[in-house]
């Protein structure tokens, strides 16, 4: 067992560190991170944030040198989301583009496909969304009904998307279709294609959250077109190109680990401010179990990621057993926001300006009901997990 | 960074678990409700001819000097068959209590036949109608006359028929914290043992009565008045190796469940593939897996002088204690009606939950540790 990091490591740590105190926007690391709320507006100073990493090397670190990255390691990963939750950086607009379509691309797109579009995912120049879920098809992808046609030499494209993620800010997008039916064998006959979210046949209409946020949209496709040369890998084989996308989320709940970590610190500071009965809320002992649950189960999870991650190190691969991550993280964020938000009493209603210190717990709160549905629900979550590490009987249906 | 066990740490594992196995794994505990401890006892011999006795005691006293987080593959193995005894009292409360505050002659005695084999030792701290605090001890021990003399009652003292020591938390002065002393003393005739019921029947446990008993000075282990402040450095090592005993034994339970839900059919299906059964089952392993990773941590921490040393060790005492207690409970509801029947294990580990979440300090008391280690 060792904690340690080496040498190589605690540099690559003091570099990003020094770089991030000399480029985060002006008065960030002060506390004034505040980001526009036009959306044109918020979109400008997220990409322009994007493009100072690109031109400081810190874009998309875990990719290959030669398209842009520092072939950084795991552990360096892992340290580049410690810093970047430590500063609490401004959020990466094209994190699609970088976790998931660069890779995916580097990894089996064409020559032509690298060229047009890993330099631009790197600058934000394109922001990219996927366009997956469909009204009927959430958990279950293989119910897609969005099917491309090929018409001459194009294929046309026509259907309905929803749930997807910066559509309204995105320039591209990777999109699922249907391009053959298998009724048996329904994950045959997908195929994935890259296609511009400005052309005539692509309309993006927000979808306004819970939490008033508006990060979702849904996308109706009216013989929308694209060509050959943008199918990724092969024609009916998107369910490959999927799983290969998948894989590549190699440290993804890590950053949420931190991130909640850093949020209970600051439930922490929150109980010593609040008061009830005169005294502070942290002195009560119903509170003081309460946080000795939450710090037990919030440590429990980042070590048994560490644990997951070791074998990823020594494996080359994860282990059935990291999927309980995205499950425990999620929950446990949902969790520790009601708690904040109860703990806050009546004032814990309050909202935006009102809200009696800072609404983020408010907004966190809310913002924590989609985190137990988005990218597979707990219910979905558990199923695999139950199926892949448990050996359970496969689920009804399937 | 590594957060795993070494490939020996895991070795050593196997040679236990195949030794358990030989030993019939939970059969050895269902004979102790028998009150048929001779297994138990076999097993013990040969839990010390393979050196797991010996792990964390020094070179010196004929140990083999390694680190707590060296005895987690025992810990757990022994977790999954349930098995009773003095083990964890031994080697993870009295043997590093001992390295640190021991005198040499107490070292040369008890470690060396602890390393051997040769003596286990129990604990005796609670007493009736008080919780595990310092206002709860009232066992006096008083100077008189030269000699030094013991009065009072211990009760749940854990298997006091397989001990050839106990190592006593008793009152020297005022009724706090700092009049407390821990003491050896060695089993003889003259102690008055009397086995207590307990609906663990697998976990033998008695009461032991003081009426001037006399015993020297050499018998006070660490400095007189000490005895609390000491013990909580025991403590640490010791609810460490209980985290990973409820693991393992946890770890079974996880196991049971799974198997029989991939084997039991209702309804045409086999119960698994209901996703009540399915996740509820899943739960369980998401928090086995949660408190084995805190577990290994905290045995790792014992050993450091890092800052989150006695959080790390209480959360996951308290975590584990926790989930042991609901996992062993929906084992019995998976299981249905064949559950709830002495026939099959679950009960077992229903029952041995409850011993330990009691046992020495509750999880609000050690809840509490976690906050107050923290500064909060």
């Amino acid at each position: 067992m060792d904690f340690t990091f080496t040498k190589k490591e605690e540099k690559f740590r003091t570099e990003l560190r020094t770089w991030l105190e000399e480029n985060l926007p002006e008065g960030w690391l002060e506390g004034k991170r505040d980001l526009p709320e036009d959306i044109e507006e918020y979109s400008r100073v997220l990409r322009d944030w994007q493009n100072k990493l690109y031109e400081g090397g810190w874009a998309a670190i875990a990719w290959p040198k030669e398209y842009g990255g520092r072939d950084a390691s795991l552990m360096e990963e892992i340290i580049y989301h410690q810093e970047m939750v430590r500063v609490k950086a401004p959020p990466l607009i094209n994190y699609i583009g970088i976790h998931m379509v660069g890779p995916t691309l580097i990894d089996m797109g064409t020559d032509e496909q690298k060229e047009k579009y890993l330099k631009k995912i790197l600058t934000g120049e394109e922001i990219w969304c996927q366009g997956y879920s469909e009204p009927n098809a959430g958990s279950d992808l293989t119910a897609i009904k969005t099917r491309a046609v090929k018409d001459g030499d194009r294929w046309l494209i026509n259907g309905q998307k929803v749930w997807t993620s910066f559509g309204h800010v995105a320039d591209k997008c990777f999109l699922l279709t249907r391009t053959s039916n298998h009724p048996e064998k329904k994950h045959r006959g997908i195929t994935v294609f890259l296609i511009d979210m400005d052309q005539p046949g692509v309309e993006t209409l927000p979808i306004v959250q819970m939490d008033g946020h508006k990060e979702f949209n849904e996308v109706y496709l009216t013989d929308a077109e694209a060509t050959d040369a943008d199918i990724v890998g092969q024609l009916d084989s998107g369910w490959h190109v999927l799983i290969a996308l998948m894989l590549h989320e190699r440290t993804g709940i890590g950053a949420e680990l931190f991130t909640l970590e850093q949020q209970f610190n600051d439930t922490v500071k929150m109980s010593q401010q609040y008061k009830i009965n005169g005294r502070p809320l942290i002195q009560d002992p119903m509170i003081r179990q309460k946080m000795a649950g939450f710090y037990a189960r919030i440590r429990g999870s980042l070590l048994n990621y560490y644990r997951n991650l070791t074998t990823t190190l020594k494996n080359g691969r994860p282990g059935p057993e990291s999927s309980i991550d995205k499950l425990v993280v999620s929950e446990l964020n949902k969790e520790l926001s009601s708690f904040a938000v109860e703990i806050q009493g009546h004032h814990g209603v309050l909202w935006d300006q009102d809200a009696p210190a800072d609404s983020k717990w408010q907004s966190l709160f809310l913002a924590s009901f989609g985190q137990t549905i988005g990218g597979g629900t707990s219910e979905v979550q558990r199923n695999t997990i139950g199926e892949r590490v448990l050996g359970l009987p496969k689920d009804m249906g399937r | 960074m590594d957060f795993s066990l070494t490939e020996d740490q895991e070795m050593f594992r196997g040679h236990i678990r195949k030794m358990l196995d030989t030993f019939g794994g939970t059969q050895v505990a269902r004979e102790m409700i028998e009150n048929k401890p001779e297994n138990l006892k076999k097993l013990y011999h040969t839990l010390a001819e393979l050196g797991c006795m010996a792990i964390n005691i020094p070179e010196e006293y004929g140990g083999l000097d390694l680190e707590s987080l060296d005895l987690v593959p025992t810990y757990e193995e022994l977790g999954r068959s349930l098995v009773p005894g003095l083990f964890m009292e031994t080697n993870a409360l009295a043997v590093p209590i001992l390295k640190k505050y021991g005198t040499d002659a107490q070292k040369q005695n008890y470690l060396s036949a602890v390393a051997a084999g040769e003596t286990h030792i129990s604990f005796a701290a609670l007493e009736p109608f008080h919780d595990f605090s310092p206002q709860g001890i009232q066992c006096t021990l008083q100077q008189k006359d030269g000699q030094y003399v013991l009065n009072g009652t211990k009760i749940l003292v854990p298997e006091a028929e397989l001990a050839e020591a106990f190592l006593l938390l008793v009152r020297t002065s005022g009724d706090q914290e700092d009049g407390l002393a821990l003491v050896l003393i060695d089993k003889t005739d003259e102690l008055s043992i009397t086995k207590q019921a307990s609906f663990d029947e697998a976990k033998h446990v008695a009461k032991l009565d003081f009426t001037d008993y006399t015993i020297t000075e050499e018998q006070i282990v660490g400095e007189a008045d000490k005895g609390w402040a000491n013990l909580q450095e025991g403590l640490l090592y010791f609810n460490a190796a209980l985290s990973s005993y409820m693991v393992g034994a946890m770890e079974s339970v996880v196991s049971m469940a799974a198997d029989y839900a991939n084997i039991r059919e209702q309804f045409g299906q086999k119960i698994g593939r209901f996703q009540a059964i399915k996740h509820s089952i899943v739960d369980m392993k998401v928090h086995l897996e949660i408190a084995r990773s805190l577990s290994y941590y905290a045995n790792w921490v014992a050993d450091t002088d890092e800052a989150d040393r006695e959080a790390a060790v209480y959360s996951a005492r308290t975590y584990t204690t926790e989930k042991f207690i609901e996992a062993s409970a929906q084992n019995i509801q998976i299981h249905g009606g064949i559950g709830f029947t002495e026939e099959i294990d679950c009960h077992l580990y229903v029952k041995r939950a409850r011993y330990y979440d009691q046992y020495l300090g509750s999880t609000p008391f050690y809840q509490e540790k976690v906050v107050a280690s923290l500064g909060w």
